[in-house]
């Protein structure tokens, strides 16, 4: 059962971390760095509780926020650059950040233990879930909660204006910007919810394991969050959830794969790149799905070419 | 005084070291600049290289230039598995799919090699000897030397390649305009494989002397080049090989005197702070041309 448990707390955390790279990617953009904000949101949220002794929600809060305005604050001089080249800057952000956290020392000795970022030690014991008698699979509810919670705000927005702006930004730029869409307002933008989504996951994250380090916010974090979007597709959020379910699942799931999850994630990258390049849940897809409920989706899917 | 001294000899070795980023960045763009597409996996590529040269070492005390020959073999038959798994049937207008497919092979490649030595490093022997060289005042380590002999040898080889033979004209005829190459007779595909397996051949010799100056063939070897290459690729300038030059050499004396001054994770920040800037800065590189 624990077992279990634990696998569907690493699900929740990772499809956050998935959506967080989806929501910047549907404004035409691939991120490589959502594990700094990640980093800083797992920091920030186990600083809230564990050395200012914030309750677990503002905690989550914080986390987010502070994660949602560093994505600001990068996305505006970032964005200058497009496409391959800011894959590659934001990757260099993720590791400027994680190799900040590797230098920081920011401790105090709460009951004999020594608390906060303390360099390559990593930050240990944030116990707040622990010590307030959470069971696991409470603490999979609140994941599961706050998950639930994003995917309500996802359907919103891709049914919206903005969802659409989006989308619109994606497909041509130039075009967005002649219909009166400030481009850049709404990648930055983008780029900020997406760094926000990323911080949730990550305080979500520290409280779940008591302990995060650098090593576990480096390259092989990044690549496990553009993989859920990428190989889920870029059609809907759905995909991203299911990219995140099938993965964590299959690796965590089965042991003979968790040998060879490494394995795994290269093949189903290049194959999925090689025969789907924009993923399972594709833009044909989702309006083919749509077009079984409703008319109107089904004459635009016998349109599309 | 010390201090002046110490600067001046960690700008030397940054300078030799160097070479072996300017090498890496080398590698990193001529795929860029004929193929218009990154391929992550060159550092795997390398470190695969630096792994397989050690077979005939272990299998029958091999001497070193054996090793060499084996790197070069090995890191091009690796290299053509990855132009094959990871550029050949990607569909064009799709830009991240070979990004995308590079890293996948990044991370079978690597996992390979992880499972095949238990992620123990293996140590990989100097046939340079251990005697520093007196220069003036300054120690220098020998294997620092060969790496700036094998950096000059391997790029007057490359300028060679690339400026006095049919092949290297027609690489840069592919590079600037693939169509109109194309539509001359020179076939894109043959150019492609071909930059596949010069740079591959460039990876085995990269990695041996990687691999040498570190002391030991290490499964985090990859991501180290690849961290270096990108950061050399994009400081020179993408495509432009005097640009790799430049930036490989810069990287070399700023990191080495980073070290010595701040120690080495701020080394590292360093590193990446640089490439964050360049590339929000100046995304043509301190050599590249402008284009949109």
């Amino acid at each position: 059962m624990e077992y279990y448990v634990a696998i569907g707390s690493i699900i929740g955390i990772h499809a956050l971390l998935g959506l967080s790279v989806y929501l910047v990617a549907i404004s035409g953009q691939m991120s490589f760095g959502q594990q700094g904000f990640f980093a800083i949101g797992a920091y920030l949220g186990g600083m809230s509780t564990a050395l200012w002794g914030l309750p677990l929600l503002p905690a989550l809060v914080v986390g987010a926020l502070v994660s949602g305005v560093m994505g600001l604050l990068v996305g505006f001089p970032a964005l200058r650059v497009r496409g391959l080249y800011l894959a590659i800057a934001t990757f260099g952000f993720g590791e400027i950040v994680r190799l900040a956290f590797l230098n920081v020392r920011y401790t105090q000795t709460i009951g004999g233990r020594v608390v906060g970022p303390n360099g390559a030690e990593g930050f240990r014991h944030v116990r707040y879930v622990f010590d307030r008698g959470f069971t696991g699979l409470q603490y999979l509810g609140i994941i599961l909660i706050v998950l639930a919670i994003v995917i309500v705000l996802f359907y919103f927005l891709e049914r919206s204006k903005v969802g659409a702006t989006l989308r619109a930004v994606e497909e041509d730029e130039t075009a967005a910007a002649m219909v009166g869409i400030n481009v850049t307002r709404v990648k930055v933008l983008a780029f900020g919810g997406g760094a926000a989504v990323a911080g949730l996951g990550g305080a979500l994250f520290i409280h779940y394991s008591t302990y995060i380090d650098h090593d576990m916010v480096a390259l092989p974090l990044a690549i496990a969050s553009v993989t859920y979007p990428i190989l889920g597709g870029l059609g809907s959020f759905v995909g991203t959830l299911l990219g995140a379910i099938v993965l964590v699942g299959l690796t965590e799931g089965l042991r003979v794969l968790h040998e060879l999850r490494e394995f795994v994630y290269g093949g189903l990258i290049i194959l999925t790149m090689i025969f789907r390049p924009r993923g399972i849940v594709d833009e044909a897809l989702v309006l083919r799905v749509k077009s079984w409920f409703s008319p109107r989706a089904a004459r635009r899917h016998a349109e599309a070419p | 005084m010390t201090l002046v001294f110490d600067a001046i000899e960690q700008f030397i070795n940054g300078l030799m070291f160097g070479c072996l980023y300017a090498l890496i960045g080398g590698g990193f763009t001529i795929i860029f600049g004929v193929m218009r597409r990154f391929n992550l996996a060159y550092g795997s590529n390398i470190m695969a290289g630096s792994y397989l040269s050690l077979v005939p070492l272990y299998l029958f005390r091999s001497p070193a230039w054996i090793m060499v020959l084996t790197g070069i073999a090995a890191a091009i038959l690796v290299g053509l598995l990855i132009e094959f798994c990871c550029f050949r049937f990607i569909k064009k207008g799709h830009e991240l799919a070979p990004l995308m497919t590079t890293i996948g092979m990044l991370i079978v490649i690597d996992q390979a090699i992880v499972h095949a030595t238990d992620a123990v490093g293996l140590k990989y022997p100097s046939p340079f000897g251990d005697v520093s060289y007196e220069l003036g005042p300054f120690l220098v380590r020998p294997d620092y030397v060969a790496v700036l002999v094998a950096g000059i040898a391997c790029f007057a080889l490359l300028f060679l390649l690339l400026y006095k033979t049919r092949f290297g004209r027609a690489m840069r005829a592919v590079a600037e305009r693939p169509e109109a190459a194309q539509i001359l007779g020179v076939s894109v595909r043959r150019v492609n494989v071909l930059t596949f397996v010069l740079t591959s051949a460039l990876a085995g010799i990269i990695g041996f002397f990687a691999a040498v100056s570190v002391g030991s063939a290490r499964p985090d070897l990859s991501a180290f080049v690849t961290g270096k290459g990108l950061v050399v690729m994009i400081l020179g300038g993408l495509g432009s090989l005097p640009g790799a030059i430049v930036g490989g050499l810069l990287l070399g004396v700023m990191e080495f005197e980073a070290t010595w001054f701040l120690g080495a994770t701020y080394r590292d920040i360093l590193a990446f702070l640089i490439l964050f800037l360049i590339l929000v800065l100046r995304p043509q590189g301190l050599m590249g041309v402008r284009t949109t």
